[in-house]
């Protein structure tokens, strides 16, 4: 046997599924080919390889999506819940055989047909469907971030921040709870991350006016307060330098903070 | 899979345990980077509680599952182009091996399998580790049984080839380290 006569049996023998006759045949190629027993050597020398862990994380979050999806399947449907029971009371088939439902019924025919062939005939907007499938996509992801930004462990909040940068429209209550996780979120690390993630959001008001208000309002670490002074400046927002103003202000200020206040103030200048 | 399809959301819990460590372990192998293939593992399970639906009952249900993985993987870098190219060193080193020897193995054929591109390194963790039929494969590949076969050796043709040249690239390096620490200093002799 060839060398490539084996290579194309080599696949099957690897996963034992060759005839009797095959196998013998390959077996003692094997035995003198070294090139191809090579090849035998390096697919056993792959289980070798570790088997990897994610981390402990993976399975908070696949809990906190699991409960956002089925919160999310269990709140009731908005509309027609009324129309079973209208139908019920109403006798459709009775008043369709009169004159007047035969009339109605006919208009009712006419317009479905019009409406189908201008329909068929115009060129295809996007599918609903395909558009509908998206947003719920997307407002089950703000979902997920809602719950994990409840989470008790820091790394799972922080998780819960990265995830809604994935989003390029966030919901109101999405930036509501990012704005809160900025004030008084007890890790500074996860403060930091909701910032970065508000700070694509600036052209929405309630995103800057929230930057803004926490600015004033008493943030403990100066890390936080030097990355809000860095973002005001990045945004120019025509507030800021009044801000930075009454920032300056407050008693028992960080010096490092101060001089990044007044660094920035210039630079608003 | 049946009851999660129809509805049983708790369901998929199950299958959350069975099959997160083997597509995290698909991905990791795959990309090299773990946080990624984090991401990617979520993305399947939220697909699967999406396209349940789609979910045929008497068709195999791990085909499908990579099926989905598969298309997360093609979707995310549709989105988030690659931009660095794929280093060995990404790859984590958690390598619990026995000996020395093995340890330094199970490191030279990672940097091996990372080496391949990436559609050969897909197919062989698809059927070395995955442990999908050729048939299979074959499905979720959109190509003929043969076409997989030839795929498969080549995959492991070359990667032979990679790790051959990796080991003789290590033990010449070796080589020139221990013939530096045996050369007595230039002169030492005399200055006795």
């Amino acid at each position: 046997m060839k060398c490539e006569e084996v290579a194309e049996l080599l696949p099957d023998y690897l996963q034992a599924n060759l005839r009797a006759d095959q196998l013998h045949n390959v077996e003692a190629h094997l035995e003198h080919c070294a090139d191809c027993s090579e090849e035998v050597v390096i697919w056993k020398k792959l289980s070798l390889l570790p088997i990897e862990q994610p981390g402990p994380a993976s399975r908070e979050r696949f809990e906190a999506m699991l409960q956002a999806y089925q919160a999310g399947r269990s709140s009731p449907p908005a509309r027609g819940s009324e129309w079973p029971k209208r139908a019920s009371s109403w006798n459709v088939f009775h008043w369709l055989r009169s004159p007047l439902g035969a009339a109605a019924w006919s208009v009712a025919l006419l317009a479905i047909g019009i409406f189908a062939g201008a329909h068929l005939a115009a060129p295809k907007p996007p599918s609903p469907d395909l558009a509908d499938m998206q947003k719920q996509l997307t407002s089950m992801k703000q979902l997920v971030v809602l719950s994990m930004l409840q989470q008790q462990s820091a790394s799972s909040r922080l998780e819960g921040v990265t995830w809604s940068t994935r989003d390029q429209q966030l919901d109101p209550q999405v930036l509501t709870a990012l704005l809160h996780t900025l004030r008084y979120d007890t890790s500074v690390d996860v403060r930091l991350a909701a910032l970065d993630a508000l700070g694509r959001h600036g052209r929405q008001p309630q995103v800057r006016q929230g930057i803004l208000d926490s600015l004033q309002e008493q943030q403990q670490s100066p890390l936080v307060q030097v990355a809000l002074i860095d973002l005001l400046l990045e945004w120019r927002d025509p507030e800021a330098a009044q801000r930075l103003q009454a920032l300056q202000q407050t008693p028992n200020l960080n010096p490092t903070v101060r001089q990044r206040a007044e660094w920035a103030k210039s630079k608003l200048d | 899979m049946l009851q999660v399809r129809d509805g049983a959301g708790e369901m998929l819990g199950v299958l959350f345990d069975r099959y997160q460590t083997p597509l995290f372990n698909f991905y990791s192998k795959l990309t090299g980077d773990r946080m990624l293939s984090e991401d990617l593992v979520q993305e399947v399970f939220l697909r699967i509680l999406k396209y349940r639906q789609s979910y045929r009952p008497g068709t195999p249900f791990r085909a499908w599952v990579y099926q989905i993985a598969r298309n997360a993987r093609i979707d995310h870098f549709r989105k988030f182009p690659k931009q660095i190219a794929l280093e060995p060193e990404m790859i984590p080193p958690v390598i619990p091996a026995d000996s020395a020897q093995e340890r330094q193995e199970v490191e030279l054929l990672q940097r091996a399998l990372q080496q391949l591109p990436e559609e050969k390194r897909e197919i062989l963790l698809l059927c070395r580790f995955q442990e999908l039929k050729y048939e299979e494969i074959a499905s979720l590949l959109g190509c003929e049984l043969n076409t997989v076969r030839t795929r498969i050796h080549r995959a492991i043709h070359e990667l032979r080839k990679n790790f051959q040249h990796l080991t003789q690239r290590t033990m010449l390096k070796r080589a020139e380290a221990t013939a530096t620490e045996n050369t007595p200093p230039r002169g030492g002799h005399y200055e006795v």
